[in-house]
């Protein structure tokens, strides 16, 4: 936890009890990622360069989380601007696993799914820019939701890459999941990227899977997968016939470029959007020599972001400068819209839903992949391509490869997360998450 | 595709960020590694491109053009380390003194 404070969540408790008619969530204490901001607590997204920042308004979904009776007051530790899949990018320090603390828990949103893994609280929001809640829910062993994008105002949520950043959900359960999503989701004024459709619901749980057809991208299985994970989605793939669904092979040929694409469109607007962390307006100010603006701007800039920032903020105006503008970034938007073609063409082919593993392997070691940024973006070789084509996803855990938790993801089409929770609550009845399974 | 030391001062610059003299190696060995990495969307045939995609609303409405309340919770005086008269206070800077 980065912020809080027994009197804080006191204040909390007090306002609820005060509330008219109990809501949806009430009593459910959720903590935040630290770049989801509220008025009464700092807001840091793990960075230096806004030690001390004061949010002056709140997140609407936070508003709306309150509105339905949920205590909010924790503010928890990140990848230092959402930028990591370890959570060892912090200026605070790094987050360690719940059950290993030489793991990591994954990132960007460490922080949360560690709170929600070690039962501190029974839910907790992230921010997905490409898979930040699901990769680190799958590393810890607990659910992790994250919606249409639209589907939830990012209003209060600091920009990292606007087309698609998602505030998403960690929790215990398929159901407070649901929960979380249905109160916080809906039209907002202030977000003009929501989509004005009908609120969500929280669905009412199947008890089989009759009728439902599942597609398995055959690119999300390849021969070396982790014996492990290929274990654990094996018996899931098992469950879901048990429960009367059927399975067969799809495929998405052009995911082999997600991640490419991803380290392209994500640095690059995170450039545009952390320009604005220039000394003036926020945090600390470093003043360089007298008489030159721009030395402020770069002294600054320099000491407040930490290395894997500066290093995305390079990447991402590289790509683009003029010269290399066509060759990367426009190439990357083009290659982004065949990605979710492919999720058009395997769902209008005749399947309601996708199932692949969350993440490559279990949570690996505290700085086995930090000398390496590239090693370190594979982490992610599952779920960035969801976040590229803007559609729902949940990771639930399947079982655990030597003590550690795997993750299986199940992914629906644009807006349907009644569709995907349904099944995800009744496989989460049916596949033991502490079960072990052998290789 | 190579980054070499001038480029990555170049960019450092364009970006704003000042880079230590000892991680510029360093900075050019990771760039070099990354944008190699992204280079493999050169696999992709020019001719199966499709036109950029952007989630969300086909089109983004726009608000009406009339003033509303800004919904802070306080005040820009609290905000800024210095506020005057209405304004932000910034460091004196002889460069921007001479415009």
């Amino acid at each position: 936890m980065l912020h809080w404070s027994q009197e804080a969540l006191d204040t909390e408790g007090d306002r609820v009890d005060r509330m008219p008619a109990p809501g949806p969530l009430a009593g459910m204490a959720i903590a935040l990622k630290d770049n989801i901001v509220t008025v009464e607590e700092p807001t840091t997204c793990g960075s230096r360069i806004l030690s001390g920042y004061l949010s002056p308004y709140t997140a609407t979904a936070v508003a709306r989380l309150r509105a339905a009776g949920a205590l909010v007051a924790i503010k928890t530790n990140m990848d230092e601007f959402a930028m990591g899949s370890s959570t060892e990018n912090s200026a605070f320090g790094r987050v360690r696993h719940p059950l290993d603390p030489e793991r990591v828990p994954g990132g960007s949103s460490g922080g949360s799914a560690a709170l929600v893994a070690a039962g501190v609280v029974p839910a907790a929001l992230g921010s997905e820019t490409g898979g930040s809640v699901r990769q680190p829910a799958s590393f810890c062993g607990i659910v992790g939701l994250k919606p249409s994008y639209g589907r939830v105002s990012r209003y209060g949520l600091v920009a990292f890459g606007s087309s698609l950043d998602c505030i998403s959900v960690f929790s215990r359960t398929v159901d407070d999941a649901g929960r979380v999503l249905a109160a916080m989701s809906g039209v907002d004024p202030l977000d003009a990227t929501t989509l004005d459709r009908p609120p969500m619901t929280a669905p009412a749980p199947r008890t089989d899977l009759s009728g439902l057809r599942v597609g398995l991208p055959r690119e999300y299985f390849p021969p070396d997968l982790h014996a492990g994970v290929a274990s654990a989605l094996r018996r899931t793939r098992e469950a879901i016939e048990q429960l009367g669904g059927t399975v067969r092979e799809v495929s998405l040929p052009h995911s082999r470029f997600a991640v490419p694409t991803y380290y392209i469109v994500a640095p690059a607007e995170a450039a545009a959007n952390l320009a604005r962390y220039d000394g003036v307006r926020y945090g600390p100010r470093k003043v360089g020599p007298a008489g030159d603006i721009r030395a402020l701007y770069q002294a600054t800039r320099g000491e407040g972001f930490g290395a894997e920032v500066r290093r995305r903020i390079l990447v991402g105006t590289y790509v683009l400068s003029a010269g290399y503008y066509d060759a990367y970034y426009r190439k990357a938007q083009r290659v982004r819209a065949l990605i979710a073609d492919d999720f058009r063409q395997a769902f209008a082919s005749g399947v309601d839903l996708l199932l692949t593993p969350t993440t490559p392997t279990p949570a690996f070691r505290a700085g086995e992949k930090t000398e390496d940024p590239v090693a370190m973006y594979l982490a992610d070789i599952f779920v960035c391509a969801v976040n590229l084509a803007g559609l729902p996803a949940v990771t639930l855990p399947v079982g655990r490869s030597e003590g550690l938790p795997i993750g299986g993801q199940l992914i629906a089409p644009f807006f349907e997360e009644e569709r995907l929770l349904a099944a995800a609550a009744a496989l989460e009845r049916a596949v033991p998450a502490d079960g072990e399974v052998r290789g | 595709m190579s980054i070499g030391r001038d480029e990555v001062l170049h960019v450092a610059r364009l970006a704003e960020l000042a880079v230590r003299e000892n991680e510029v190696d360093r900075l050019v060995q990771q760039l070099n590694r990354i944008v190699d990495y992204v280079a493999q969307l050169d696999e992709v045939p020019a001719d199966h491109q499709a036109a950029p995609f952007l989630p969300g609303p086909a089109r983004v409405p726009l608000r009406a053009d009339t003033p509303g309340p800004v919904p802070l919770a306080r005040p820009p005086a609290a905000m800024a380390p210095e506020f005057a008269d209405g304004f932000f206070l910034v460091p004196r800077h002889g460069a921007m003194e001479e415009l």
